[in-house]
């Protein structure tokens, strides 16, 4: 009962939200307030709701019954892990967002922005929850139809314009086939019901799995940003406004990733060994290409919007890994594996968030998004300094943060596989785990980069000489995120088993033999274990000994300011810094053959060629995805449309005559005894 | 019942006069005979449900009927002659197609009306007269609305078609409830003053009601 008041209680904060965003429309500041702060109230209903659901009871609230449909909400401990996350996230960016909308005030309708965020999460909760696929699919649309408002919010500029075409036609695509994979699963269960469809999905003739298996693949990777469908979200993402891109990159891609748990695990059952390896490949492929794309980018937050790919290429790994285990009966083994996902689930939307906040608060200080223009920065801003900094430990898997912990299980779950009885599938685990050591290489390299190049050196243009801290609810939403980074990341234990208990019921057994003492040995089987708490105690007692030591035996020294030594050169403006192009040309030679980097060097001369008068440098790698897939289906597409074009000749009598001539076609074959 | 209704020579005689005023339609190009023979076609329709309502005894279809005769064949051909007197329309009607094709396309529709309502089994073989009748109405209102370039043609045309569902109901159901009825009159009404008011913006935009220069909106 008191499940049900939650519930309520959230949908309706969030619809007061939404409706006193409206209502004070006029008041940008009294209207940012009243839309954000009752949005976090509501994600304060969801978290308390969440728990009391992973630790209890599953919950279930019908609104109308019928034979044939029932509308309600279903929460089990997937779908309660799933609220907590979104909660957990919508809490800090809300609060973020309070100071974040200033950016907007008097210049765009704040209304219009509150109204659609409210309104946004609203729907992520409803679609973690929605008991049955015809309410799933309402609930989906609604969902993807006002992010994409939210992503063309700044609409006057056209480059997010076309940002947004991209996105809904993605996500257009993606729905297209969620829709013919329920479809199926609807037919094979004889109900819409998500209860019928994990009951009796999995007893489902095998070609039918099959095609639910890919239809759903296809449909929610599209949404999750899998590799070949990932091209929307280097356009979405930036596009957004920051506090929204930090739900969608943080929250709103991962509600794909529930229905893939749910699709795979809880309708099709066990699955088939294939399923596994085609998601494991996959994954890897979006791992490894979103790290490296997003290397070569020096817009701070198309970077982001790459590391996404990436890691929910990492999370899907664990998935897959799973999903192998329990095709081939090793349950425990599975429950590892999800539990490896699940960790990195919530891990990336804890930092990725944190990550997007912090590139907003960049952009709110020196409005740019060039990483080339910024430098410097760590003086100016000290605390979206350390908060970013935390949140890139994070992403980059360095310990003792909460990126190593579920990475660090991935790897394990991956390793385990030595246990699988086909060499082949062990092979392609194994060299998967290569992968992934190769991304979380490369993702320390692109956050030394991005942090490096942002934050360190001096002023590298005019736009950052005047930042300053953003405002304290910006940086309250962003320290809560980062003490979250670290809490997960030093307190594992404590999380592990409750993920466990979440993990149980889809793949059937728990991991029995844990032990949770300070580390995070997990098997009794094959024991590897690493104590992120100790590696933390160690970091602080190796860190403060120099400084004790200093204090006790050295005491007083001289200190002198001085210029950085810069070679012999005397380093005096912001030209003689490493630039984010420079330091990321060693990799881009490296992986020329994905890159296919493109470069042109224009000179324009002055007179002679002695004198050069203008010099442009343009480098550019080459979007392999949409040149060789999309733009020629896209052409397909565009010719075929202009073909059926002539059908449309915008006179009102032809519209009619199509009409009246199928209804006497269709008079003929009734009376021709067809019907 | 449904027989005695139906089945009388009176009703027959009525709904044969609603396909002749149909027919006069056609055989028109002038926009106020046409007008007047739509005002024709709806009072003999208010007179079908006079007589079903007579026979059936229930109070609710005198209010249709008196409905009927209130707004379908007295407000709506008042906002018709309203429309034309305003914008000084030319009264004469221009064509895709003329009126002796029209007429024998007319009498063809009837045709396949009739053996379309034969081939669906209905009941009895006297409603199925009522119900070929009404989806004769619907089909040569389609007709209309496809071969008049006048927008007040069109409307004509689809509330020709709207008289025919009417009939088609009136003569399957006795009446439906008169909720269901009462919000389908609101509905026609409300249609008919939005089209006049598109027709007025329509002829302010191309200083005539032609559709045929709604062409040039194509992108």
């Amino acid at each position: 009962m008191e499940y049900t008041y939650l519930l309520i209680g959230l949908i309706i904060s969030y619809l007061i939200g939404a409706a006193s965003s409206i209502i004070l429309n006029k008041k940008d500041h009294l209207c940012a307030c009243a839309a954000f702060i009752s949005a976090s109230i509501a994600s304060v209903f969801g978290i308390i709701l969440s728990l009391s659901v992973v630790f209890g009871e599953t919950f279930t609230f019908t609104l109308s019954s019928s034979s044939f449909l029932n509308f309600g909400f279903f929460v089990d401990r997937l779908s309660a892990f799933f609220i907590l996350l979104i909660s957990i996230a919508v809490f800090a960016v809300s609060i973020y967002s309070i100071g974040y909308a200033k950016e907007y005030f008097g210049k765009k309708n704040i209304g219009y922005l509150g109204f659609l965020y409210n309104i946004f999460i609203l729907s992520m909760i409803l679609v973690v929850t929605a008991n049955n696929a015809v309410m799933f699919l309402i609930v989906w649309e609604l969902m993807s139809v006002i992010s994409y408002f939210l992503v063309v919010y700044e609409h006057e500029k056209p480059e997010v314009r076309k940002a947004g075409f991209i996105y809904i036609v993605m996500t257009h695509i993606g729905t297209g086939f969620i829709i013919l994979s329920f479809l199926i699963l609807a037919s094979g269960s004889g109900s819409f019901d998500f209860e019928t469809f994990s009951s009796t999905g999995a007893a489902m003739p095998q070609m039918l799995k099959d095609l639910v298996f890919l239809f759903a693949l296809i449909g929610f990777g599209a949404k999750a940003g899998i590799v070949p469908l990932h091209i929307w979200l280097p356009y979405a993402h930036p596009a957004a406004p920051s506090n929204v891109s930090a739900l969608m990159s943080g929250v709103m891609i991962k509600t794909a990733i529930y229905m893939l748990i749910r699709v795979f695990f809880d309708f099709l059952g066990a699955g088939v060994l294939w399923w596994g390896v085609l998601v494991l490949i996959l994954a890897s492929a979006s791992a490894l290409l979103g790290v490296m794309y997003a290397l070569m980018e020096h817009d701070i937050k198309r970077l982001l919007a790459y590391h996404s790919v990436e890691n929910i290429g990492i999370i899907l790994i664990g998935i897959s890994v799973s999903m192998i285990f329990v095709s081939s009966g090793y349950t425990e083994l599975a429950a590892f594996g999800l539990i490896a996902g699940l960790y990195h689930t919530v891990n990336h939307a804890v930092f990725k968030s944190l990550l997007f906040m912090g590139a907003g608060s960049l952009i709110y200080s020196t409005h740019t998004r060039n990483m080339e223009d910024m430098g410097g920065l760590l003086k100016k801003m000290p605390w979206t300094g350390l908060f970013f900094l935390v949140g890139s430990i994070s992403i980059s898997a360095l310990p003792p943060l909460n990126g190593f912990v579920s990475e660090w299980l991935t790897f394990q779950a991956q390793l385990l596989s030595i246990n699988l009885s086909d060499n082949i599938i062990k092979i392609a685990v194994l060299s998967s785990g290569a992968a992934l050591a190769l991304t979380s290489a490369l993702a320390a390299a692109c956050f030394v980069k991005a942090f490096g190049i942002s934050f360190l050196a001096l002023p590298r243009s005019k736009a950052v000489e005047h930042a300053k801290e953003g405002p304290k609810s910006m940086l309250f939403g962003m320290g809560t995120l980062s003490l979250l980074c670290i809490i997960l990341g030093v307190l594992p234990f404590y999380f592990v088993p409750v993920l466990n208990s979440i993990a149980a019921p889809l793949v059937g057994t728990t991991i029995s033999k844990v032990t949770f003492d300070l580390s995070l040995a997990v098997f009794s089987l094959r024991s590897e274990s690493i104590s992120t708490m100790w590696l933390f105690l160690m970091l602080f007692i190796f860190l403060s000994l120099p400084f004790i030591l200093a204090l006790a035996v050295g005491g007083r020294t001289p200190t002198k300011t001085y210029d950085t030594w810069g070679c012999g050169q005397p380093v005096t403006t912001a030209r003689n810094e490493y630039t984010a192009t420079a330091f990321s040309k060693p990799i881009r030679m490296w992986l020329g053959n994905i890159y296919r980097p493109h470069r042109e060097i224009q000179i324009t001369y002055a007179g002679s060629p002695y004198f050069k008068e203008r010099l442009t440098f343009d480098a550019q790698v080459e979007p392999i995805f949409e040149k060789y897939m999309y733009e020629p289906v896209a052409g397909l597409v565009v010719s075929v449309s202009r073909i059926l074009r002539v059908i449309q000749t915008g006179s009102i009598h032809a519209y009619l005559a199509y009409i009246f001539i199928t209804l006497i076609i269709l008079f003929a074959f009734v009376i021709s005894g067809g019907g | 019942m449904s027989e005695l209704v139906f089945g009388s020579k009176i009703m027959q005689l009525i709904i044969a006069l609603i396909l002749v005023s149909t027919f006069m339609i056609l055989g028109s190009t002038r926009l106020y005979s046409c007008v007047r023979a739509f005002g024709i076609q709806s009072f003999l329709l208010a007179s079908v449900a006079g007589i079903v309502a007579y026979s059936t005894g229930r109070y609710e279809i005198y209010i249709i009927a008196l409905l009927t005769l209130v707004i379908k064949a007295a407000v709506i051909p008042y906002i018709f002659i309203y429309i034309i007197r305003e914008i000084k329309v030319k009264r004469e009607i221009d064509l895709y197609v003329n009126i002796s094709p029209s007429l024998i396309i007319g009498g063809v529709l009837i045709v396949i009306s009739y053996y379309l309502i034969r081939s669906i089994n209905i009941r009895t073989e006297l409603s199925s007269f009522a119900l070929s009748a009404s989806m004769s109405l619907v089909s040569i209102g389609l007709f209309i609305m496809i071969s008049r370039k006048k927008a007040i043609m069109q409307m004509l045309g689809i509330l020709i078609m709207e008289n025919g569902l009417f009939l088609g109901a009136i003569s399957l159901t006795h009446g439906m409830p008169l909720l269901v009825e009462l919000g389908i009159f609101f509905d026609v009404l409300i249609g008919v003053l939005i089209m006049g008011i598109l027709i007025f913006r329509i002829n302010k935009t191309f200083e005539c009601i032609d559709t045929d220069m709604l062409k040039t909106l194509i992108g």
